[in-house]
């Protein structure tokens, strides 16, 4: 039985396919020791989508994208990327997956001890066997691409702190994988350096199809970049949803965090060291 | 005394916990250097020539000089112990095994704990603090094959290889001062050594070497992957790997020579 307001979008609309989604997360609970820091976390990301993923100090935003990225065990829930759920996979399994996604670390993480370029090369030396020559080829590409072309043959401590996070996108997208994560990529930079990685997010969306995760505590730059918003309080899931449904919510601590009023609730000890472990 | 009490058991369950971590780090070495490759992770050999370079070659200046001072040093003191007995033409028999047996190993042991197990344990806890090893992970390169296997592979090549040398260096000062002391030929100094040595006793000190390297390794990349508190935590870590690495390097040798002896 269809209602007639059912009906009628029918009649404006056909129905899409479902399409699968590129992550799925599903009552996700974490623990740090004998605290929980992340409750029944639930979460569907589309292909080609860009999830910013906010939320203040020690609201659990770090630890749910370590566990996303597959660097920590859930205690229990499924994450599934790409359509496989990473949690039942064992170590070289994970491992394997990891070669279809793209991670741009908050500090870079570049190894210091190799050159861009050979930053950049790393993940194709590892995981192709294309020559020298064609790998060179593809790493200044994917400088080019972040507009940092020249810069190559520079030690990561050349850089600067823009360029760094630039460079480590380059590293990030070095083997096209289809599903990229930022950990706060404006973290540290001025508001000019932040608007060029911003519009850099939005390119790579765009150019090469990509389902993009930021997990961010910038404002400004997550309302710019976003198709969707999920805010995180304490290490649950406070409110999510498009830009504009945030900025109407009624939600007051979805308002506090927006408008950067500080919380006025008292914060109680067992919560503070909750707090306290999701940010260890 | 309960505070005395609870701070043992802490200390010797941390010490319990750290052994069977250093268990897991060198069966995973072991595991991704033999069959690496049929998962899709080998063990480089460019990264282990690499290491090589930097744990052998460039530690061989140092250990030349070391290794001539004890042989020096070995020589000086034979003379004077066995002089008092008259027995100064025997000094050569001493000076072979001891050094040979002990001396090389545990001084070039001691020297690579210094050298290259310090520097093992600064990078890995410095690439855990700046996130370079989440990096690797995410990248689908797994850290222990990636850092830990190379250096452990080539601290097992290299420091037998520069205990061998040591031996050489040391026997070649201790030979030098001996024969300008009892005003003998260097040569008859080099044919009494060879007589008295057999291959045991180079292979006891080799023995001995690659337990240290194994040893050296493993604590260095234990202590610099469970490294905390951020720069102050390398600086804090490395110490720790070089203190107990050489702790280690003392005690096994003690027990080495003690079972090889029986």
């Amino acid at each position: 039985m269809t209602t007639q307001a059912q009906e009628n979008s029918a009649d404006i609309a056909p129905p899409n396919p479902p399409v699968a989604a590129a992550v799925e997360v599903r009552g996700l609970d974490a623990h740090y020791g004998q605290n929980q820091v992340l409750f029944d976390l639930s979460l569907s990301i589309r292909p080609s989508e860009i999830m910013v993923i906010m939320g203040g100090s020690g609201s659990g935003k770090s630890t749910f994208l370590r566990h996303l990225i597959g660097l920590e065990r859930p205690t229990s829930g499924t994450i599934e990327l790409l359509g496989k759920d990473i949690t039942r996979l064992g170590p070289v399994e994970l491992l394997d997956q990891c070669r279809g996604i793209g991670v741009a670390f908050q500090g870079g993480a570049l190894f210091s001890s190799l050159s861009v370029l050979e930053n950049i090369k790393l993940p194709l030396r590892e995981h192709t066997r294309l020559d020298e020559k064609t790998m060179d080829i593809m790493a200044r590409m994917k400088l080019e691409v972040v507009n940092l072309s020249g810069f190559g043959d520079l030690m990561p401590s050349e850089l600067s702190g823009g360029m760094l996070k630039r460079a480590a996108v380059a590293r990030a997208i070095a083997t096209d994988p289809k599903l990229l994560f930022f950990d706060e990529p404006s973290a540290g930079l001025d508001p000019v350096v932040s608007a060029a990685l911003d519009d850099l997010i939005l390119r790579l969306r765009d150019a090469m199809d990509m389902t993009i995760v930021v997990v961010t505590h910038e404002i400004h730059s997550a309302f710019k970049i976003a198709d969707r918003i999920t805010i995180l309080d304490s290490g649950r899931i406070l409110e999510s949803g498009t830009p504009d449904q945030l900025r109407n919510s009624g939600n007051k601590r979805v308002e506090s965090l927006l408008n950067r009023r500080p919380d006025d609730t008292p914060l109680d000890p067992d919560e503070y060291l909750r707090r306290l472990a999701g940010t260890a | 005394m309960l505070n005395f009490f609870e701070q043992t058991g802490r200390r010797s369950l941390r010490a319990l916990d750290e052994t069977g971590y250093a268990a897991c780090l060198l069966g995973e070495s072991l595991f991704w250097t033999l069959f690496g490759r049929r998962w899709r992770q080998p063990v480089r050999l460019s990264s282990v020539v690499a290491q090589m370079m930097q744990v052998g070659m460039e530690a061989l200046p140092i250990a030349t000089l070391l290794s001539a001072a004890i042989g020096f040093m070995l020589a000086v003191q034979s003379l004077y112990s066995l002089g008092l007995f008259g027995a100064e033409s025997f000094a050569h028999v001493g000076i072979a095994l001891a050094l040979t047996r002990e001396f090389s190993p545990l001084i070039i042991g001691i020297l690579m704990a210094g050298r290259s197990g310090s520097a093992l344990a600064a990078r890995l806890s410095a690439m855990t603090i700046s996130q370079e090893v989440d990096a690797l992970r995410t990248i689908g390169v797994n850290p222990v094959r990636f850092l830990v296997a190379p250096a452990t592979l080539a601290m097992l090549i290299m420091l037998p290889a520069l205990v061998m040398w040591s031996n050489l260096v040391g026997l070649g000062a201790a030979g030098l001062f001996v024969s300008a002391s009892l005003e003998t030929s260097f040569a008859s100094f080099v044919a009494g050594i060879t007589d008295v040595l057999t291959p045991t006793d180079l292979l006891h000190g080799l023995g001995k070497s690659a337990l240290f390297a194994v040893l050296i390794a493993i604590i260095a990349s234990v202590n610099g992957s469970r490294v905390t508190g951020g720069s102050e935590g390398v600086g804090r870590v490395t110490t720790r790997a070089v203190v107990h690495a050489i702790s280690a390097i003392i005690v096994c040798d003690m027990i080495f020579g003690f079972l090889a002896t029986l």
